[in-house]
């Protein structure tokens, strides 16, 4: 899948940063990053444009990352779009509820490139 | 069926002699995996924790207290930059931001490694304090798991105090 449009929601800065940079090191070819400090500010930007794939946390301030999965349930422009949870927990029952109300997947955190990859090119092949 | 966290933190965790090399393995890995750099444990151990920026993530389930990670404030940004790709932070709050990100994935990758609290203990979000006068004062008599490691030559401290 080429030139790829990616949303990134997470309340870090450096940590958007560093999914950005990983999604480039694992030879995504992403064309354009919106960046969202948490679930409202994520919701916001999907309702201005659809996303290819959107890479959450789940713990965040304001709307965490299971909420925002929720209010993406609700948004025509967000019915086909990957979601990946990214989460510092490693809760087995906090991923079950995410996968659950709709993520395709997940990554732990801290994580390689490569794992960054092996969960998102699947989702993405063929997407298009 | 999920259980719920009052559930599952009915039991509490008790710390053993194993949690302080799980505390240094789960540091290792962050900061190799995040920042690129292989840190080791401090040998000898500087005799206190001290520096300009101490991140702070509280612990609440099967084991509640607080993590805090603290280092010297050029540490930090030494950090920050790595996890920016060489980029040096802009601002101090970047740098907060980086050590917060750094703390909270250390409380995360430790829990994970403790049999039995992963699942039953949460993270908040972190807090970072900049400033090197001042004293942390706890309700409880908290037991402590600490970790002194050293990142390119310069002392970094972790310390768990587990008021339950």
């Amino acid at each position: 899948m080429k030139g790829i449009r990616v949303l990134i929601v997470d309340d870090s800065a450096v940590m958007r940063k560093i999914v950005e940079r990983c999604l480039r090191q694992a030879g995504i070819d992403v064309k354009e990053v919106i960046e969202a400090a948490n679930g409202v500010e994520g919701l916001a930007a999907v309702q201005q444009g659809p996303m290819d794939l959107i890479l959450s946390d789940i713990n965040m301030p304001a709307m965490d990352g299971l909420e925002f999965l929720q209010g993406l349930r609700g948004l025509d422009n967000a019915k086909n779009t990957p979601v990946v949870m990214i989460t510092t927990e490693g809760s087995e029952s906090r991923v079950v509820e995410a996968l659950s109300a709709g993520a395709r997947g997940y990554i732990r955190k801290p994580f390689t490139p490569d794992q960054v990859k092996e969960r998102v090119s699947p989702l993405l092949d063929g997407a298009r | 069926m999920n259980r719920s966290l009052a559930e599952r933190s009915a039991s509490r965790a008790r710390p053993d002699a194993s949690w302080q090399v799980m505390m240094q393995a789960a540091i290792r890995e962050v900061f190799q995996l995040m920042v690129g750099t292989d840190i080791q444990p401090a040998d000898p151990p500087p005799e206190s924790p001290s520096g300009g920026v101490s991140a702070m993530v509280g612990m609440a389930g099967a084991l509640c207290g607080v993590l805090r990670l603290r280092c010297s404030e050029q540490t930090a940004v030494s950090i920050a930059t790595k996890m920016l790709g060489g980029h040096e932070p802009g601002a101090l709050s970047d740098t907060c931001d980086a050590i917060g990100e750094i703390s909270n994935m250390v409380a995360g990758n430790f829990k994970a490694k403790i049999a039995g609290l992963c699942d039953a203990c949460m993270l908040s979000v972190p807090t970072v304090v900049v400033g090197v006068d001042y004293d942390v004062y706890s309700l409880a008599s908290p037991e402590r798991v600490e970790v002194s490691m050293t990142y390119e030559g310069q002392p970094l401290w972790v310390g768990l105090e587990i008021s339950s």
